[in-house]
């Protein structure tokens, strides 16, 4: 069966994460993809680590569901054939970085088409001509004062957060967009529309709670004011690995009994004010003394696995996680029983295991085939098509 | 203009953040987001009583629930059940989350809702997921923030993964998922003429987020080592120090940018043996080998960057065409020309809790704008869209040549 976005011809002309990662999430909801790529191929290709299909993870990773061509912007020809694509496409995903002018949704001329540029800092203002990286944009947006410590040299989130959320953005601009469209004659539809999208406004936008909580709150505290002044948090260390947990849901009573049996008698002995704070505050690193108080915790889950600590913890109606890493993460029986990763075939004939895409659609089921396209794969079938 | 969702309508039955973020994105985008909640409800509980508060409410709560109409039903009675049911016939979109099982028990599980209105994109957002061994566990950002690994690829160079202090990424990034979700279903319905169920789980949207550091797991068995501020997949792409002490963050990530970069910082005339043949020298000729080689790359051009000011870095590169930003505070970003004259920063009046601080749209669409609105009290619009539903119940009773009297013009 068809995905939900069966019949939507999207034409990408963008780089790196963000464009890239887009147009594949239409792709994988059915949309028929082609991607545009310069001689050289998109960058992404030549980024660390390789596959052994002759591109990066990272390329084969976010360019699935696609089919590609090359055009090199120096060829007036080229510029033309990259036109008539658009002119008889639906949407558009554009680095508007490095686009040739003759491709300005205004010089393409398709009443129907939604066209969505993607920036780095937006389409207005003194840096709406800046390229920018995933790197600049997390550091613009103050998303990395949530990490490392205040002064010392920044921290990035090292999944590329700013690229994935201006493409999570634009994915929904670009279908609220088609939605908007009015398909009445479906050969001709028109309202089409220029969207904006950037990793600056993006990465501001999913800090929004932040703002509020800066606006005007009663008190100067909590997890979504003060994380900038605390110290790196690496979670709860047991004797093996860390976790997460709260034990804010205990009762007095039960909470004698649970640091008995997490070996933590000796924390009963502590000032009544301290022993009282490790009762209620112990909310998983986000109360208000969870840093101070983390070092009791550490020294008696110190005896114990972290599946011992978590299985304890959650016989007492709280909740503790271990703290996966990717391997980890990737052998747990509830991400096998969600099929969040799904093997694809590689042009070379070896399959790629990677992250299927976040959704279940009952009605229009969505499945992952396609593998990234080589440089100019597609470019007769394409150009044949176009002719056609 | 209004907005590109202008005439659909969202039964939004969420709570807490990731199904409210959903709903505030599908409402910027113009669609008419009724919220339901319990009447009766003590305004400290909202947004679980997340600090930090705002006259008392939570500021998430604030933030999670702008764009949207507030309308207070009991779904445990029998009278605001028939409601639920009377405004589902008007609605596009249904959405909850909520844990396995809760929907059904209220009487607003797919089946249920599809007997009143089949062609309904009925939206249910979980933690873990429907299924598995996990399908019943609490699942909230912190949860699975730290069970989907980001923090092992975040961290000083050479220390121990940490946590990104911010525990509303996952949230509303499932959030953002779902709304795309929604916004595929609304297309399909437009071909298709079908309604459908849609289920989004924060366990694969967190995964999703991280997709190709995964993949990049998955294909080498070898796990990340935190870097600080440096990128995995290209070099140079780190922060450096400058002159006074600031922090300047530079990226080459293709290889036009690394020869552009190599100009400039020979232009600069800083000292250094290293800097004029920068672009000729064989240990840095592709990104692969500058990856390879990246601490004696970075050692190098730590040493261009301190001899001069942040400021004289930011005007070169930026002319050369270099990506390169540096951190900035909310207040810098407050009255930042780049933030205001894109709206990305805004003020909005709410109905409780004064003006606030907020995101503004992350879009621009140049036909069909989107829009921002602050929080209504919970139940605040009750009246008007019981109202509206009984004028709907009496156009039925009486067709269009009979036509209702609008009181009050």
């Amino acid at each position: 069966m068809p995905g939900p976005l069966a019949g939507v011809r999207v034409i990408e002309i963008a780089e790196g994460v963000a464009g890239p990662y887009a147009a594949m999430s239409l792709g994988d909801a059915g949309a028929d993809v082609i991607k545009i790529e310069p001689p050289l191929g998109d960058r992404s290709r030549g980024w660390s680590p390789q596959t052994s299909a002759g591109a990066s993870v990272t390329f084969q990773s976010i360019n699935r569901s696609k089919r590609g061509i090359v055009l090199d912007w120096s060829s007036g020809g080229d510029i033309e054939i990259a036109r008539r694509l658009l002119a008889g496409a639906d949407v558009a995903v554009v680095d508007k970085h490095s686009l040739p002018a003759g491709l300005s949704w205004d010089a393409v001329g398709n009443a129907g088409l939604v066209y969505c540029a993607m920036s780095g800092f937006g389409p207005h203002g003194p840096w709406r001509d800046r390229p920018a990286s995933e790197l600049a944009a997390q550091l613009a947006s103050e998303a990395t004062a949530s990490l490392g410590w205040l002064g010392e040299e920044p921290v990035r989130q090292g999944a590329d957060i700013g690229s994935m959320y201006a493409a999570n953005y634009a994915i929904q601009a670009i279908c609220a967009a088609l939605y908007a469209r009015d398909d009445s004659d479906p050969s001709a539809p028109t309202g089409g529309q220029r969207i904006d999208v950037s990793l600056f406004g993006s990465l501001l936008a999913m800090r929004s709670t932040m703002w509020v909580a800066l606006s005007n709150p009663d008190e100067w505290w909590g997890f979504h004011l003060d994380s900038y002044v605390k110290p790196p948090d690496h979670g709860y260390q047991c004797r093996d690995l860390p976790i997460y947990f709260s034990v804010a849901r205990v009762d007095a009573e039960r909470f004698d009994a649970l640091l008995d049996e997490l070996g933590m008698a000796w924390a009963r002995e502590l000032p009544a004010e301290e022993l009282e704070r490790l009762r209620t505050d112990g909310a998983g690193g986000t109360g208000r003394y969870a840093h101070e108080l983390k070092r009791y915790w550490e020294r008696g889950f110190a005896n114990h696995d972290a599946a011992e600590v978590i299985e304890i913890v959650e016989r007492y109606g709280c909740w503790a996680f271990p703290m996966h890493d990717y391997q980890r993460l990737t052998e747990d029986p509830q991400v096998a029983a969600v099929d969040a990763v799904v093997a694809v075939e590689q042009s070379d004939g070896t399959m790629l295991r990677q992250v299927a895409p976040p959704w279940d659609f009952e009605g229009t089921p969505v499945e992952v085939t396609r593998s990234a396209p080589r440089l100019g794969e597609h470019q007769a079938e394409v150009l044949d098509e176009l002719d056609a | 203009m209004a907005g590109p969702l202008d005439g659909v309508r969202v039964f939004d039955l969420t709570l807490w953040m990731v199904g409210p973020w959903a709903s505030l994105q599908l409402g910027a985008l113009g669609a008419d987001v009724v919220h339901i909640e319990q009447p009766g409800v003590d305004w400290g509980t909202l947004g679980a009583g997340v600090p930090p508060l705002i006259n008392g409410t939570s500021a998430g709560y604030i933030t999670w629930n702008m764009n949207k109409r507030g309308l207070f039903l009991d779904l445990k009675s029998h009278d605001d059940r028939q409601t639920a049911y009377e405004l589902l016939q008007t609605c596009d979109v249904f959405l909850i989350n909520m844990r396995p099982g809760a929907a059904e028990r209220m009487g607003v599980g797919y089946e249920q809702v599809k007997a009143v209105n089949p062609k309904i994109i009925y939206t249910a957002v979980t933690g873990w997921g429907e299924v598995g061994p996990m399908r019943d566990a609490p699942g909230a950002d912190p949860q699975c923030q730290y069970f989907t690994g980001f923090w092992s690829v975040s961290g000083e160079r050479g220390g121990r993964g940490e946590v990104y202090r911010h525990f509303t990424q996952l949230d509303g990034s499932t959030g953002n998922a779902t709304a795309q979700a929604v916004l595929m279903g609304l297309l399909a319905r437009k071909r298709t003429g079908e309604g459908q169920r849609i289920h989004v789980g924060m366990v694969r949207a967190g995964m999703a987020l991280q997709s190709h550091r995964i993949a990049e797991y998955l294909a080498t068995g070898a796990a990340h080592e935190p870097l600080g501020s440096a990128g995995y997949a290209a070099a140079p792409d780190q922060a450096f120090q400058c002159q006074h002490g600031d922090w300047i963050g530079v990226s080459a990530t293709s290889e036009d940018e690394w020869q552009r970069l190599c100009v400039a910082v020979a232009a600069s005339e800083a000292e250094g043996d290293a800097l004029s043949g920068l672009g000729e020298d064989a240990r840095f000729r592709r990104n692969l080998d500058r990856v390879a080689n990246r601490d004696a790359l970075s050692a190098i051009l730590r040493e261009a960057f301190i001899q001069r000011p942040r400021h004289y870095w930011l005007l070169r590169l930026g002319d050369a065409g270099v990506p390169c930003g540096y951190p900035m505070s909310f207040e810098t970003l407050q009255q930042h020309a780049q933030v205001i004259e894109n709206g990305y920063i805004q003020q909005v009046v709410t109905s409780g809790w004064g003006d606030v601080w907020t995101g503004g749209p992350p879009w621009e669409f140049s036909r069909t704008p989107a829009r921002l609105f602050g929080t209504p009290q919970p139940g605040e619009h009750t009246g008007d869209i019981l109202d509206e539903l009984t004028q709907r119940r009496v156009s039925a009773d009486h067709p269009a040549d009979e036509s209702v009297p609008v009181i009050g013009g």
